[in-house]
């Protein structure tokens, strides 16, 4: 078998003159190779990296939820103890870990709620015909190109409580005084900042994917629409976006996909604080599994993210499937 | 206007004089431009306003009232920047997102195409797999990683940063080659068969030259991801001549943290060859992501 396909697999070069036509020789080893085996070769390294890196992991961590593993010594395999769902049952107890799961989907929530809104407005504007429109849809690409730590760093400095233009241009404000304010030292006005920066780059992907949207809405359509005398408003809810539903929730699984993991914003600007008050699962995960090596407990609220984005994902694709009959 | 005069609306825009078309129309443009200017402001400030602080005079920078423009430019923060680390980060970052890419394409090319064009057994499973990889937070994947690679002594090391970059990436880089592959017919294969082709040199002589903007974005993609991946890299690399740059950033960030002007040079110098890249195939990057998930 083996030798048969060497044979045919040296045969390849194109074009050799005394090559009977491909086509004609049905059973040939090559053929059999071409149809065979080659799909299965082209695809084992994928299986291979899915299998490995992603499937293993993810079975792993769920295994390691239902365990007691901490410390360096359960690296080595060291005494490792199925435990049910103790660890679950700590992260409901503790207050800590509890807020941080309710903190996470109403937080991420909140941000695909402002991503969607500033993206839909955003996309709307540049559907209109003005001079520099051009420019302003590349432009507004910029922040999502930013890399996430570097515009945390912009942000962080943005609200920096002594020389932050941000409270500069507040206390211009007439009876408003923000000299000095910490948006860090209060969890409501850090989340603030951080969602802001979330929003600030999650934005330009919706805008641009529903502009290319918009864009195949017929005119004949917004016509017959304007000479009925339906409204800006009513072209808008009643024509424009029910045409694009279909990608609005994708926008909408994307984007919650993306913000309910973020990790790298909230480091940098409050590594969870003021006190664990800004923590969002994936800060759990790093602190509970990578900096204090409880295994278990991180593993269990890795498990408790995944189940979420899943719940999530599974009720858009529900919504998804209704709309087509 | 009462509700007795009010006469029903197609008449009313009939009634429009000229003058009062024209003056909403004006009004009009100026929401339009009004609002166009709120949104560059909201999206291109912070970038301004990094650059600008990196350019600054050191005592320009920390005023209570904001300097908008520098009276003069200091360029060699940047200088002290590369001096300070930042070229050890800039090199490791380059071999990672390098071999990143270059494994992933190498494994994604392949499963793409035959994900297009193959009935393989279990297909729409994988597919289905493939999918629900961005689906689950890679920190799921974290934990399992930092015990293998503590166990195989990789922790140190850049590989096991590609070796976890390709689990989140590759299957990505899949989804959007397959839909490449499918957009280009299958004719042309057909072709290349009866001329006497192998399948493989089918594929690689003639569908690989077309598929060429669609490897070329997919691997943008995979060099952006592994470019800017922040936890893996905090988690995995423990020493500092190892570091790639986003944890270079926090690592210069926290041993610098006065000095503002620094911490936006580097994140200048971290940002620019990423928005280079991206404004040329943001167009792809949209597509490609939404086609994919739209097709799902």
């Amino acid at each position: 078998m083996s030798t048969t396909l060497r044979k045919g697999g040296r045969r390849s070069p194109a074009g050799h003159p005394d090559a009977p036509p491909r086509a004609r020789r049905r059973w040939s080893a090559q053929k059999l190779f071409d149809d065979k085996l080659l799909p299965l070769l082209l695809v084992a390294p994928a299986v291979v990296v899915i299998a490995g890196l992603v499937g293993y992991p993810v079975i792993r961590t769920a295994v390691l939820s239902f365990t007691d593993a901490a410390g360096l010594s359960a690296l080595t395999g060291g005494e490792i103890n199925f435990v049910g769902l103790a660890q679950y049952r700590e992260i409901i107890g503790d207050p800590i870990l509890r807020r941080s799961a309710i903190v996470t989907v109403v937080f991420g929530l909140a941000c695909v709620a402002g991503t969607m809104l500033v993206g839909i407005a955003v996309a709307l504007l540049l559907n209109r015909k003005f001079h520099g429109r051009g420019v302003l849809a590349v432009l507004v690409l910029l922040p999502w190109a930013i890399p996430h730590v570097a515009a945390s760093y912009v942000y962080k400095w943005l609200f920096n409580d002594q020389y932050g233009i941000l409270n500069w241009a507040l206390t211009q404000l007439p009876g408003v005084d923000f000299t000095g304010f910490a948006w860090f030292n209060r969890w409501y006005t850090a989340f603030i900042v951080i969602g802001l920066v979330v929003i600030w780059q999650s934005f330009p992907f919706v805008s641009i994917a529903l502009l290319a949207g918009l864009q195949t809405v017929p005119s004949e359509v917004i016509d017959a629409a304007k000479v009925d005398g339906a409204s800006a408003w009513q072209q808008l809810l009643l024509i424009r976006l029910p045409m694009l539903k279909p990608l609005l929730l994708v926008l909408v699984v994307i984007s919650t996909i993306w913000n309910f993991k973020i990790f790298d914003q909230v480091w940098v600007l409050t590594e969870g604080g003021p006190a664990r008050q800004s923590e969002i699962l994936a800060i759990s995960v790093y602190r509970e599994a990578i900096l204090q090596l409880d295994f278990g407990l991180g593993s269990a609220l890795a498990m408790v993210l995944f189940t979420i984005l899943i719940l999530f994902t599974v009720v858009y694709v529900r919504m998804a499937r209704e709309e087509q009959p | 206007m009462t509700t007795t005069e009010r006469p029903a609306r197609r008449d009313r825009v009939r009634m429009m004089t000229s003058a009062q078309a024209r003056r909403r129309r004006v009004t009009a443009s100026v929401f339009t431009y009004l609002a166009a200017g709120l949104v560059a402001l909201f999206a291109l400030f912070p970038v301004y306003w990094m650059v600008i602080t990196s350019l600054k005079p050191t005592a320009e920078i920390i005023t209570p009232q904001p300097v908008w423009w520098p009276s003069e430019f200091e360029w060699g923060r940047y200088q002290r920047v590369m001096d300070a680390g930042f070229t050890t980060y800039l090199r490791n970052s380059l071999l990672v997102a390098v071999g990143t890419t270059g494994l992933g394409l190498l494994v994604a090319i392949f499963a793409g195409y035959a994900l297009a064009r193959f009935r393989l057994p279990l297909r729409r499973y994988l597919v289905l797999v493939v999918l629900a990889t961005q689906m689950f937070p890679v920190v799921v994947l974290l934990i399992p990683f930092f015990i293998v690679m503590r166990n195989l002594g990789l922790l140190g090391s850049l590989w096991g940063l590609i070796i976890a970059y390709l689990a989140f990436i590759t299957p990505l880089m899949i989804w959007i080659l397959r839909g490449f592959f499918l957009s280009i017919p299958n004719e042309l294969e057909d072709a290349a068969l009866i001329d006497g082709c192998t399948r493989f040199g089918a594929m690689w002589r003639v569908i690989m030259p077309l598929a060429g903007p669609g490897v070329a974005a997919v691997s943008i993609f995979a060099w952006i991801a592994a470019w800017n991946e922040f936890l893996f890299a905090l988690t995995f690399i423990r020493s500092d001549s190892l570091r790639t740059l986003p944890v270079g950033l926090t690592q210069f960030a926290g041993r610098d943290a006065t000095d503002n002007g620094a911490i936006m040079a580097a994140s200048v110098m971290f940002t620019l060859p990423v928005v280079i890249f991206f404004l040329f195939v943001h167009k792809k990057l949209t597509t490609g992501l939404v086609a994919g998930a739209v097709k799902g």
